[in-house]
C-alpha cells in the first residue's frame, strides 16, 4: 500500500530545536527509507507564504495569496511510502525529525494510484505541489456533480506538467503522529481540525506561476474545491 | 557674496531638475534593471545611487543633454559593478555587458524607447508588481516602492503603517516573486482581459487613498494620487487597446480636477453642491474629457469608464442645480447591473433622489439597508439623514446624523455631519 506522508511545522514548537541535529535525523530517515525501498517520492514545501490558491466560483477565476486554510501547523513537505501496513507507514513517521517539530498526517491512497518516483527536473523549470482541497462553503452535494478528473489527468500527464498525483483516502481514516518529550502520540484524524481538508495532490512542473494557475483552473475541482499551489524547496536553495 | 549665493541657486536648481529626473526615469530604470538582473534589490539599489550621484554631480558639471541616458548608465554600470563582486552572476554581467554596448553609440533607439535608448520595460513591471498571486496591499506597496520610488517610510506614513511592517511588507512581496516564480512579463494578449482589472484596482487604490484623505498629512496624500494619476498615465500609453485604462485616468482627472474646492480655508469638507466651482481646474478637466471620449470610442464600456462618465456629468455643470441627475441615475443604474455593488447602489439612491425627490431615494435606500451589505458604513446613514432632513423630518435627520458622525473616521467628514446636526436640530423646535 501507498501512503502520503503530510508534513507540518508548528512554529513555536519548531523554534525550540537545533538545527543541525533535524538535520541529522533527517538525512538518515532519507537514506534509511531509500535503502529498505520504502521511499518513492518527497519534497520539502517552500513557507505558506509563497502559497497561492485558485478557484473558479460564478466562471470567475479567483486568485489568492496563501494556503488553503489558515492553520497553525503549516505543511512543510511530503513523502510518498510504500508500506505494508498503516502501522508501518505511522512507525516511519515517528522516527521523522516533522514528528517533533509538528505533526505528519498519514493518509493512504487508493489501490488504483500507481507509484512513481520523480525524474531529475526539467531544466528551466519549477515544481509545485498542488493540493487539492475542499471548500466548507460548498455544498457537499454538489460534488455528486464534479466532472471526471481523468480527462486532465491524460492531458497534463502528455504534457509533461503534471509528474505524479492522487486522490487520498478521506480524511476520517487518516492518522497523525506527533511526537511529544519523546512520546509519539498517534491520534485519528487530519492534522488540523480545519473545514478544508486535503482530497488528494498532483505534483506539477512548469515554466513559472502562470503557467500552474493556468492548469490548475483547468482541474474539475477548481470549480467547487480550492487549490493550492506551492513551490518546491530543494536543499541547497535558500 | 557673489560666488556662494549663486552655487546654492545653481544647487536648488539642479535639484528641481533632478527632481523632475526622479519622477520620470525612477520607474524606467528599475523597470530595465529588474529585466536585465531579475535581482529587485539591486535595481533599487542602483537607481538609488545614480540619482544620488546626478544630485553631487550634476551642479559640478552641468544637466547633462539626456538628464535619462544618464541617469540609465549610471545605474547599469552600478549594478555591472556590484556583480562583478559576487562571481555567482557572471552571467548576468555579460547580458548587461551586451545590453552597454547595444546602448552605446546608437542613435537610432529601439520602437518603444525613451531618451534613455533603452524598451520602456515599465508595462512588465506594472503587471509583476500587480500580480494577482500577491495580496492587494502588498502589490500596492510594491508599485509603489519599484515604480514611482516612494521611500518605504513614505509609503509605511501614507498607509499608516509601521515603516518595520511595511518593510517586511515589500521584502515578501518579493520573495514571493523570487520563489513562487511569478513572472516577470506582460501577459499574452489573450490573459489580459483577466489581469488589466488587477492592476486597475490596485492603481485606484492608491488614488483614492491620497484622495479621500482617510487619515495622515495632506502632502504624502497629494503626491499619492499624483503618483497614481503618472502611472495610469503610462498603462494608458502603453496600453492603447485597453479602453478600462483610459476610463480610469479619465476618472481620476476628473476628481482630482475638484481637489482645490473640496475643502474649505478651515479644512472642513465641501460637499460637490456647494464647491465654488470656479475652482475647478477646467484644463485638467478637458483632458479628462478627451480621454474619456478615446475611451468610449473602443466600444467596450466598463466600470471605470462609466464612472469617468458620471464624474463628467458634475464636471460639465456649471451649479449644482443644472446637473443632469436623470443622466447620472441611468449611469449608477448601468454601473449597479455590471458590478452588483451595495456602493453603486447608494450613490445611485442619491441621484434618484435629485431627480424624483428624496422620498423615492429614501424608498432605494431602504432596500439597501434591509440588505445589510452596507452596515458600519458612515455614508449610509449619512445619506439617511440628508434626505430625511430634506423632507423635513428633522428628528429622524438628527439621530441618523448622530449615527453617521459615529461611524466616520477623519476630521472634515465628522465635522461636517456636525455641522448639519446642529442645523437640523436648530430647526426641529
Amino acid at each position: 500500500m501507498r501512503y502520503m506522508l503530510i508534513h507540518t511545522a508548528d512554529p513555536d514548537v519548531a523554534a525550540e530545536w537545533d538545527e543541525d541535529e533535524n538535520w541529522a535525523s533527517f538525512s538518515s530517515w532519507v537514506e534509511e527509507t531509500v535503502r529498505s525501498g520504502v521511499s518513492l517520492q518527497g519534497s520539502r514545501l517552500r513557507p505558506t507564504a509563497d502559497a497561492t490558491t485558485v478557484k473558479i466560483r460564478d466562471g470567475e477565476l479567483i486568485i489568492t495569496d496563501g494556503p488553503y486554510a489558515e492553520t497553525k501547523e503549516q505543511v512543510a513537505g511530503y513523502d510518498v511510502l510504500e508500506c505494508a501496513s498503516l502501522d508501518e507507514a505511522v512507525q516511519w513517521a515517528g522516527r521523522h525529525p516533522h514528528s517533533w517539530l509538528g505533526s505528519i498526517e498519514v493518509r493512504a491512497l487508493p489501490d488504483s494510484a500507481p507509484a512513481v518516483p520523480l525524474p531529475a527536473p526539467g531544466e528551466g523549470k519549477i515544481r509545485y505541489m498542488m493540493l487539492v482541497c475542499t471548500d466548507p462553503a460548498v455544498d457537499p452535494r454538489e460534488f455528486a456533480r464534479v466532472e471526471p478528473v481523468d480527462p486532465w489527468v491524460a492531458e497534463t500527464n502528455g504534457r509533461g506538467v503534471r509528474l505524479y498525483g492522487s486522490e487520498l483516502e478521506p480524511p476520517g481514516s487518516a492518522r497523525t503522529v506527533r511526537v511529544r518529550d519523546s512520546r509519539t502520540i498517534v491520534t485519528d484524524g487530519p492534522f488540523a481540525e480545519t473545514k478544508e481538508q486535503i482530497a488528494g495532490f498532483d505534483v506539477l512542473e512548469c515554466a513559472d506561476l502562470d503557467e500552474a494557475i493556468e492548469v490548475a483552473r483547468r482541474h474539475p475541482m477548481a470549480r467547487l474545491g480550492i487549490l493550492e499551489v506551492r513551490p518546491f524547496w530543494p536543499f541547497g536553495e535558500d | 557674496m557673489g560666488e556662494a549665493p549663486a552655487a546654492a541657486t545653481a544647487t536648488s536648481v539642479v535639484g528641481t531638475v533632478v527632481a523632475d529626473a526622479f519622477r520620470q526615469e525612477w520607474g524606467r530604470i528599475t523597470a530595465a534593471l529588474i529585466h536585465q538582473t531579475g535581482d529587485w534589490d539591486l535595481a533599487e539599489d542602483c537607481a538609488q545611487d545614480a540619482f544620488t550621484q546626478a544630485l553631487r554631480r550634476w551642479p559640478r558639471d552641468g544637466v547633462p543633454n539626456r538628464p535619462g541616458a544618464w541617469l540609465m548608465t549610471v545605474a547599469r554600470n552600478g549594478a555591472i559593478d556590484r556583480l562583478r563582486r559576487s562571481s555567482t552572476y557572471r552571467a548576468k554581467v555579460e547580458e548587461l555587458a551586451v545590453m552597454a554596448t547595444r546602448q552605446t553609440g546608437t542613435d537610432h533607439p529601439e520602437p518603444g524607447a525613451d531618451d534613455s535608448g533603452v524598451p520602456d520595460e515599465r508595462l512588465r513591471l506594472i503587471f509583476t508588481c500587480c500580480h494577482p498571486a500577491l495580496a492587494m496591499e502588498a502589490r500596492v506597496a510594491l508599485t509603489l516602492r519599484t515604480l514611482t520610488g516612494l521611500s518605504t517610510a513614505e509609503i509605511g506614513r501614507a498607509f499608516l503603517v509601521p515603516e518595520a511592517t511595511m518593510a517586511k511588507r515589500l521584502v515578501r512581496a518579493k520573495h514571493k516573486i523570487a520563489n513562487a516564480r511569478i513572472p516577470y512579463r506582460v501577459p499574452p494578449a489573450s490573459a489580459l482581459p483577466q489581469r488589466v482589472p488587477g492592476v486597475l484596482a490596485a492603481l485606484y487604490l492608491v488614488f483614492n487613498e491620497g484622495y479621500a484623505a482617510s487619515a495622515g498629512d495632506d502632502l504624502i496624500r497629494r503626491d499619492l494620487c499624483d503618483r497614481a494619476v503618472a502611472l495610469t498615465q503610462v498603462l494608458a500609453e502603453l496600453l492603447p487597446a485597453e479602453p478600462e485604462a483610459k476610463g480610469l485616468l479619465a476618472l481620476m482627472l476628473f476628481h482630482r480636477a475638484r481637489q482645490a474646492a473640496r475643502v474649505n480655508d478651515r479644512g472642513d469638507l465641501v460637499t460637490l453642491e456647494d464647491q465654488d466651482r470656479t475652482r475647478w481646474d477646467q484644463a485638467q478637466i478637458g483632458v479628462a474629457r478627451r480621454h474619456l471620449e478615446a475611451a468610449l470610442a473602443g466600444q467596450r464600456p466598463g466600470q471605470y469608464q462609466i464612472q469617468a462618465a458620471i464624474a463628467g456629468c458634475h464636471a460639465a455643470a456649471p451649479t449644482a442645480q443644472a446637473t443632469d441627475w436623470p443622466r447620472i441615475a441611468r449611469l449608477y443604474q448601468h454601473l449597479a447591473d455590471m458590478t452588483g455593488s451595495p456602493v453603486v447602489e447608494l450613490n445611485r439612491a442619491v441621484a434618484v433622489a435629485m431627480t424624483d425627490g428624496p422620498a423615492a431615494g429614501l424608498a432605494l435606500l431602504q432596500r439597501l439597508e434591509a440588505g445589510g451589505a452596507l452596515a458600519g458604513y458612515y455614508l449610509l446613514p449619512a445619506t439617511r439623514a440628508d434626505f430625511l432632513r430634506r423632507l423635513g423630518r428633522n428628528t429622524e435627520a438628527a439621530s441618523a446624523y448622530e449615527e453617521a458622525a459615529a461611524l466616520a473616521g477623519t476630521g472634515p467628514e465628522r465635522r461636517f455631519l456636525n455641522a448639519r446636526l446642529a442645523e437640523v436640530r436648530s430647526q426641529h423646535t
